[in-house]
């Protein structure tokens, strides 16, 4: 009879190489939030301009000789790739509250930060992996269907005159939805840090994105002009620096380097907040 | 150690005693909570641009008499003025931006706050109806927005109306006005996101779909979608010539639409349907449903 | 027997299509009636469905003969302490306590002077005006069974109170409890820990997986599991002398020798006592010193259910 030894042994097994835990932090929260149902319906409607805007592309290149005014509207242009990242806009808010929110408020909450930190896991591992999950998901609200459209539009077309005549569109797309989705990731994940409160930390965020561009608009208003302070909108930096990487003519007067200094520091200080808050544990003296 | 004391008397307390009860209890909860920064903001950003133009205006700095550059709902331009100013930071600071806001954050949190935090036991194991409980937190809601709300408003009124010799006095009737509509949209928002707060799992996010979604999209729809939005009937009550949003405008403009502002009757009509649904749909739902906490 | 305080009847609740509790009836009589079972057994869904936090998906819940589930006048006579560590933890113990009776129709007076008693009553006097977020555990669970009796409710319903205590404070609320129920209250205590509730209370309701395995009496409840031999331990001079003698009892299903001591399971204890009793009188099988039921506590009749 075989005698077996039922004493512990020790994992003899493979290990990932230190570096890559950050990969399965961002796979454990993407798997997370994509089984909750009303993150779908979020998601699904935020390809809907997509959707709308590839039937305009497959009306404008294969009803071309109707020449009706209409077609002018539906046919693509680079205006048409820059409205489509603006009216995205809403989107990423909502993905950014609804992923982001939780993410480390959460982990705080429940004590589950000193759980990872205990780990052989760094703290950067760790913001890497959370921002990394948040970048996949405003990545999709954002570049994916904007490079689809690129590629529907050849596809519908059967040219590829447009894409030849505007080949910048593709580093310019990718380049604006980097910059909006990194942004938004380090800002929401930096006051996520700060509290044990996914609710909390959405309201503050959304409060911060939408007051800082009504006080920006209202300051503009009654001036007639003269206080156009871009740099204190979030969301007015953002379509500054849009309007410049899609070489479009920048709708504030305000030198375009001032976006993004103002973009820059605010990465700057999250990533500071981040440094500073991300700690397995918490000395209150 | 001594024996706890009994009640003489087991009456249950009428409605209104326990809505009242529970109003002195959430009151202090809800000003000096979390979310004080965030009122500190809303309120403190009119009052702290009001008094960089007031300074600008005294020190010379900022000519406001070229004009703005707007419309107003009947696609009329207007002159501005100090009263012109102080509409303009009615409909953008506070009509557009706060009132919703504050309704969203606060309106969904009504119950939510106690799920979260666990603590909704401890109200509804007391000889109390649940709607006693609404009540009272709705009360405790409004209290407390407009208690600091409307209060900035003023502080905005008489730092802004003066400015470009803009009279105080022929200017008061619509402060008091603007307060009132200000005081009926704190309401009816709040009203209606209470309800969302009670019914849905995720009540902050849906609330800003309502907001930033559905009310900025069928606002440009034609047809008779945009009367199920609270902006639609609020717009009907603004005693200013109220600016519009450019991109509703812009899309009304490409689509030929006009833009149709409910008549005053309508308005009040029609909040007053979205008050009384939200309150009473707010205590249907949270007289039946069980609110399961987990350890 | 007194009228039952609570009766559940035919009791099914399910949440989606996970169950909660299976088909269960059960009655709470005055005194204290201990709730045990093991974690995810469904005491804490049991307990909010008497509270009224919960309403059964099938069969009823009756509490003073009301149905309990949007009938809060009920909350007069019941307290519940819940198993949650969530207060408003900004207040001082005290405001809380005052706040919370203050729903139940207290004037501001009467509401400090039962808040001061029942703080009092806890052992909580000292820290009443400290925060409650400043509280250690053991307070804050006291705190919460403050809140609970503090409008000196006929019924108290307390999902684990001694959870995270230390001995200690165990040992007082314990106390508590047991004096509770000797004052003629009526107190349904949950706990996972089988020696917490053997200490406040000989009456039990033994859940497991949604059910109720038994209830009554833990001697009683013992007495009624025929199906498993009983187990005794005999602390003896000579424990092989005392085996051979007792090779040939009825229903004998084991004998164990250990030093200085035999244990022997048998499917029919009374007689076997009642033949230990002669053999110890008479001195016959050597010197007997010690009897002991190891099956007698709570622990083996848990074990034995559970099985």
């Amino acid at each position: 009879m075989p005698i077996h030894d039922p004493s512990y042994r020790r994992y003899t097994g493979s290990r990932n190489e230190p570096g890559s835990s950050w990969l399965i932090i961002a796979e454990t929260e993407i798997r997370g939030v994509l089984r909750k149902k009303l993150f779908l319906f979020v998601l699904l409607a935020s390809w809907g301009q997509f959707f709308v805007r590839a039937v305009m592309f497959y009306l404008s290149s294969n009803f071309s000789s109707l020449d009706t005014p209409a077609l002018g509207i539906l046919s693509p242009s680079v205006q048409t790739f820059r409205q489509f990242f603006e009216l995205q806009e809403v989107f990423v808010l909502f993905v950014t509250v609804y992923v982001g929110s939780g993410m480390i408020a959460n982990d705080r909450r429940s004590n589950a930060l000193q759980i990872y930190l205990s780990k052989p896991v760094t703290r950067a591992e760790y913001v890497a992996g959370k921002l990394g999950a948040l970048l996949f998901f405003l990545l999709l609200v954002t570049l994916v269907p904007a490079l689809g459209l690129l590629v529907l539009q050849v596809m519908f077309s059967g040219s590829l005159t447009f894409i030849g005549e505007n080949l910048f569109l593709v580093p310019a797309i990718t380049l604006y939805a980097f910059v909006e989705a990194l942004l938004s990731a380090f800002a929401m994940l930096a006051l996520s840090s700060l509290s044990t409160s996914a609710r909390y930390t959405a309201m503050i965020y959304a409060g911060m994105v939408l007051f800082s561009g009504v006080l920006f608009e209202v300051l503009r208003d009654v001036s007639n002009g003269a206080l156009e302070l871009v740099w204190l909108s979030f969301r007015a930096n953002l379509d500054q620096l849009a309007d410049v990487i899609f070489l479009l003519p920048p709708r504030y007067e305000s030198p375009w380097m001032v976006s993004v200094l103002a973009v820059g520091t605010l990465i700057g200080v999250s990533v500071a907040v981040l440094k500073w808050r991300v700690r397995g544990v918490e000395v209150v003296t | 150690m001594s024996t706890p004391l009994t009640s003489n008397v087991p009456v249950v307390p009428s409605f209104f005693r326990s809505a009242v009860r529970v109003y002195e209890l959430s009151l202090g909860r809800m000003l000096w909570s979390r979310r004080t920064l965030f009122m500190a903001l809303v309120v403190g950003g009119p009052v702290a641009v009001a008094l960089v133009l007031r300074l600008l205006a005294a020190l010379d700095l900022l000519s406001l008499t070229g004009g703005v550059d707007f419309v107003d709902s009947a696609n009329q331009r207007v002159t501005i003025d100090g009263p012109g100013i102080f509409g303009l930071m009615v409909w953008g600071f506070y009509l557009r931006f706060s009132v919703p806001l504050l309704g969203v954050f606060y309106g969904t949190s009504l119950i939510a706050d106690e799920i979260e935090d666990k603590t909704i036991t401890y109200l509804f194991t007391r000889p109390l109806s649940r709607c006693a409980v609404l009540a009272g937190k709705y009360f405790a809601y409004l209290v407390s927005t407009g208690l600091v709300l409307l209060p900035s408003v003023m502080l905005v009124f008489f730092l802004v109306v003066s400015l470009l010799g803009g009279s105080i006095g022929a200017a008061f009737p619509s402060l008091v006005t603007d307060l009132a509509l200000l005081a009926v949209g704190l309401a009816v928002y709040g009203a209606l996101f209470m309800l969302i707060g009670t019914w849905f799992r995720r009540p902050l996010l849906t609330g800003l779909v309502f907001i930033l979604g559905w009310e900025p999209i069928v606002a440009v729809v034609p047809g008779y979608l945009k009367r199920f939005t609270v902006s639609y009937y609020l717009e009907g009550l603004a005693p200013h010539a109220m600016p519009q949003d450019r991109a509703v405008t812009g899309i009304l403009g490409v689509m030929q639409v006009s833009e149709v502002v409910p008549s005053v009757a309508a308005s009040l009509i029609g909040l007053g349907l979205i008050l009384v649904g939200g309150l009473s749909l707010s205590a249907w739902v949270v007289e039946r449903r069980e609110y399961v906490i987990e350890q | 027997m007194n009228a039952a305080v609570v009766a559940v009847e035919r009791v099914s609740k399910w949440y989606g299509q996970v169950i909660g509790l299976n088909d269960i009836s059960a009655e709470v009589h005055p005194g204290v009636t201990g709730l045990l079972g093991p974690n995810g057994a469904g005491k804490s869904t049991l307990l909010k469905l008497i509270a009224g936090q919960l309403k059964p998906s099938k069969g009823s819940v009756r509490v003073f003969d009301e149905s309990v589930w949007g009938n809060p006048g009920l909350f007069f006579r019941v307290g519940f302490c819940p198993e949650q560590d969530s207060f408003y933890d900004q207040m001082t113990g005290l405001e809380w306590v005052t706040a919370l009776v203050r729903l139940n129709g207290f004037s501001e007076s009467e509401a400090t002077e039962a808040a001061r008693l029942a703080m009092d009553s806890v052992d909580l006097l000292d820290a009443a005006d400290k925060k409650i977020g400043a509280y250690s555990k053991g307070m804050r669970q006291r705190v919460k069974l403050a809140q609970a009796v503090v409008h000196g409710p006929d019924l108290l319903v307390l999902d684990e109170p001694l959870a995270g205590m230390d001995p200690v404070a165990r040992r007082q609320v314990i106390k508590l409890i047991k004096g509770w129920g000797s004052s003629g209250k009526s107190v349904l205590v949950s706990s996972h820990i089988l020696h917490e509730i053997e200490s406040m209370t000989s009456t039990i309701l033994l859940m497991n997986h949604g059910r109720i395995l038994a209830e009554g009496d833990i001697a009683a409840i013992r007495g009624l599991i025929d199906e498993h031999p009983h187990k005794i331990r005999i602390r003896l001079s000579d424990p092989r002398a005392f085996a051979r003698g007792f090779l040939d009892h009825v229903g004998l299903r084991s004998l164990c020798l250990e030093e200085g001591a035999l244990v022997i399971e048998t499917e029919n204890p009374d007689a076997f006592y009642s033949r230990l009793t002669e053999v110890a009188a008479s001195g016959a099988l050597g010197d007997v010193q010690e009897v002991s039921s190891p099956d007698d506590n709570l622990q083996a009749v848990f074990e034995y259910l559970v099985k």
